[in-house]
């Protein structure tokens, strides 16, 4: 089985086919994972860059960690550290890495569309670590591997997506893959912060209401306030987002259900989350770090194109 | 230098053989003869089977000249105009320094008198395109000024606009506004819509365009000026002009090649070039400013040719400068866009509109005129190659893009400019 791209730019551009293969992929990976001897040689000739024009910690480090899991060299470039400070453009930089010998770019940017540039330019296979507000995809492969463990499947499953929508890239390729696979998705939030055309654009349904959206789903995936990502004031403040569209115990307990809570981390503990809800019985979110890797070893190995 | 266009077809509504196929012969730079058959004897060039209009006029260009030559001068830009059909074109003030005085502006009209078409300087409506204070639009105007815009950046401030339309009142002024309320979708990249949320592109709502347009409309009819909106992408913001036109207020517009051909749905790639502003709009958009066209709610075709060079659209979109090429592509891209235009429609369009608003003379294809024409075939397939441009810069989403309609050449100031 081969994935139909070349690239993961986004999951705008995988069929279900390739959605199924990487999540059933990243299966035998994670039970890798488990083995005393947790590293395969499946891509031991394959060097890979990291190359982070964006900062980020733990989606670099689970890329990094997936990567030497099976066996590639890899190179890391942050962009505060490098020659973008001294003005070079982004193809001179990913062109004098590539001069290097270098198979695959894993790549995070501020600009959506960055690595669909990068793409039309350059003579590797790429991975989007996360472009600018557009897609993050390793994240809702992780996201959907992470539900489809708790709850069985992702066919009919309801999942409610809750924060900063219009920032958000993890949202974006959380809605595109979770329609591809028979999902049904609800985005709630402050309606500054959701896209005006959302309904129409992506097949969702648009809920202003928390307790309404998480009396709705059987997931709840709650985003991260991205205030470096605002230009201008969306919210009043962090406190009355907090009392309007955090999530707490007393809420969750009130629905008289139980549902699965996600976060994408970074979380800012008590503004759209409360610690008794990120670390309480409801929360998966630690099984999506863990799952991560395994979701991005199977990409990596998948976009390699290496037979068993 | 004498030329002989044979059997064309004379789409001047105010020529007597309008609508007729005639033979027009032009010596050293004057229609010397318009028959059903002249002789080619003796003639240097003979150009058989095309239409010809007065010469066409663009109002909205952008040469780069003084302060980007790396990006286009006015040399490269009339080369391009002329091989556009272009006779006469507006140049914006967006330079550096900006043209926002009359020795700027006589710059323009000097460096310009050599070249084979006449380039009318736009000048600042505000000092430093800063929007804030006026600038000195009645000694530009004497030294050669067409018109007044801040260009590429509109004038924001209503309190400024509305002095602006009333200091240009003195001497029968136009003010030209590029529709954009800056403090909407100010981080947008591409028109907010149902695509740019597909793509995950910050957007620019239709309201920032039809916000200031409504503004501006009540700016002007209190003002009791002239107005001239540019570059017109929303259906709704072509409809409220309509409608101020028809409550009787002096208000023109334009259109750009470019949203009469494409949508946002042609972003998809991410393709650098589609980069523009106005932003290009929906499919819905595009296709209402195409009968806006046909229908005569707009006035005029604008090139809105912003070169940019390569690093300012090899690059990730969010970083890529706006504009593309037009000079070129204008009346092709217009003419596929929008098939089966009557010649008279053409005319209006690429030349005489913009002459009656702009108080330009007209000129008309009878004997004894000066020829001031553009020769073109609306039949013809033209595709711009790579190698064909001549802009100093390429950015062009028509390259490699088979149209239909093919400009062949102009002639003006005595002289004529014919494309391979």
């Amino acid at each position: 089985m081969k994935l139909s791209t070349q690239h993961l730019l986004g999951i705008k551009d995988l069929q279900p086919e390739d959605i199924s293969l990487i999540l059933s992929t990243a299966e035998q990976f994670k039970d890798v994972l488990q083995r005393p001897v947790k590293k395969v040689p499946s891509l031991r000739d394959v060097t890979i860059v990291n190359l982070f024009f964006e900062n980020s910690t733990r989606t670099r480090m689970s890329f990094e960690l997936a990567e030497r899991r099976l066996s590639a060299d890899t190179l890391n470039f942050t962009a505060s550290a490098s020659s973008v400070a001294k003005g070079e453009t982004m193809l001179d930089t990913v062109n004098n890495i590539l001069s290097m010998k270098v198979d695959m770019v894993v790549m995070r940017h501020s600009a959506s569309g960055a690595p669909h540039f990068l793409a039309k330019h350059i003579n590797a296979a790429i991975v989007n670590a996360g472009d600018g507000i557009n897609e993050h995809p390793t994240q809702a492969l992780l996201d959907a591997f992470s539900m489809r463990e708790k709850t069985g499947r992702l066919q009919g499953l309801k999942v409610a997506i809750i924060g900063d929508i219009m920032h958000s890239r993890v949202a974006l390729s959380n809605i595109y893959l979770l329609n591809k696979m028979g999902a049904e998705v609800t985005v709630a939030g402050p309606p500054t912060l959701i896209p005006k055309y959302i309904e129409q654009a992506l097949n969702v349904r648009v809920e202003y209401n928390v307790k309404k959206a998480l009396q709705w789903c059987d997931v709840a995936n709650v985003l991260r306030i991205q205030l470096e990502r605002q230009n201008q004031p969306l919210f009043s403040s962090l406190r009355e987002y907090s009392l309007a569209y955090g999530i707490n115990r007393r809420l969750l307990e009130s629905l008289g259900k139980e549902i699965v809570v996600m976060h994408p981390g970074p979380i800012n503990r008590g503004v759209e989350l409360d610690s008794d809800v990120a670390d309480g019985p409801s929360s998966i979110i630690l099984n999506q770090v863990e799952n991560g890797v395994a979701v991005r070893m199977a990409v990596l190995y998948l976009l390699a194109n290496r037979e068993n | 230098m004498n030329i002989l266009l044979q059997q064309v077809t004379i789409a001047d509504p105010h020529s007597p053989y309008h609508g007729m196929v005639k033979d027009v012969l032009v010596i050293d730079g004057v229609i010397a003869q318009i028959s059903d058959a002249i002789s080619s004897h003796g003639v240097d060039t003979v150009l058989p089977g095309l239409t010809v209009s007065p010469g066409w006029v663009d109002i909205f260009s952008h040469f780069c000249d003084p302060g980007f030559e790396y990006r286009e001068t006015l040399e490269t830009g009339a080369a391009a105009a002329a091989a556009g059909g272009y006779t006469q074109v507006f140049a914006l003030p967006n330079t550096s320094p900006a043209i926002q005085n009359k020795p700027q502006a006589e710059y323009v009209v000097h460096k310009s008198t050599a070249l084979p078409l006449t380039i009318h300087p736009l000048g600042a409506v505000t000092k430093g395109l800063e929007g804030k204070d006026l600038a000195e639009m009645y000694d530009m105007y004497a030294g050669g000024a067409i018109a007044f815009t801040d260009g590429i950046f509109p004038v924001q401030s209503a309190g400024v606009l509305v002095k602006a339309l009333q200091y240009v009142k003195a001497f029968n002024g136009v003010i030209i506004q590029l529709p954009q309320d800056k403090s909407m979708g100010q981080h947008g990249l591409m028109n907010e819509g149902v695509v740019s949320t597909q793509l995950g592109l910050p957007g620019i709502p239709a309201i920032a365009e039809e916000l200031i347009i409504q503004r501006d409309i009540e700016l002007l009819a209190y003002a009791g000026s002239r107005l001239h909106i540019t570059g017109v992408s929303t259906a709704k913001g072509l409809q409220l002009i309509k409608n101020a036109k028809e409550a009787g207020l002096d208000i023109t517009c334009s259109v750009t090649p470019y949203h009469l051909f494409f949508c946002d749905e042609d972003l998809q790639t991410y393709d650098t070039n589609l980069k523009v502003n106005p932003p290009l709009r929906t499919r819905q958009d595009m296709l209402l400013l195409r009968e806006g066209v046909k229908n005569g709610w707009v006035d005029c075709i604008a090139s809105h040719h912003i070169p940019q060079n390569w690093d300012g659209k090899t690059c990730e979109f969010e970083y890529a400068k706006n504009g593309m090429l037009g000079l070129q592509t204008a009346f092709a891209a217009v003419n596929t866009a929008v098939p089966g235009l009557t010649n008279t429609a053409l005319a209006n369009m690429f030349s005489l509109n913009a002459r009656r608003i702009f108080n330009l003379p007209l000129p008309t294809v009878q004997e004894g005129a000066a020829a001031e024409l553009t020769f073109f075939n609306t039949q013809e397939t033209f595709v711009l190659q790579n190698e064909n441009i001549l802009s100093k810069s390429h950015n062009s989403a028509f390259t490699n893009v088979p149209l239909q309609g093919k400009v062949h050449g102009i002639t003006a100031k005595g002289a004529t400019v014919l494309n391979k």
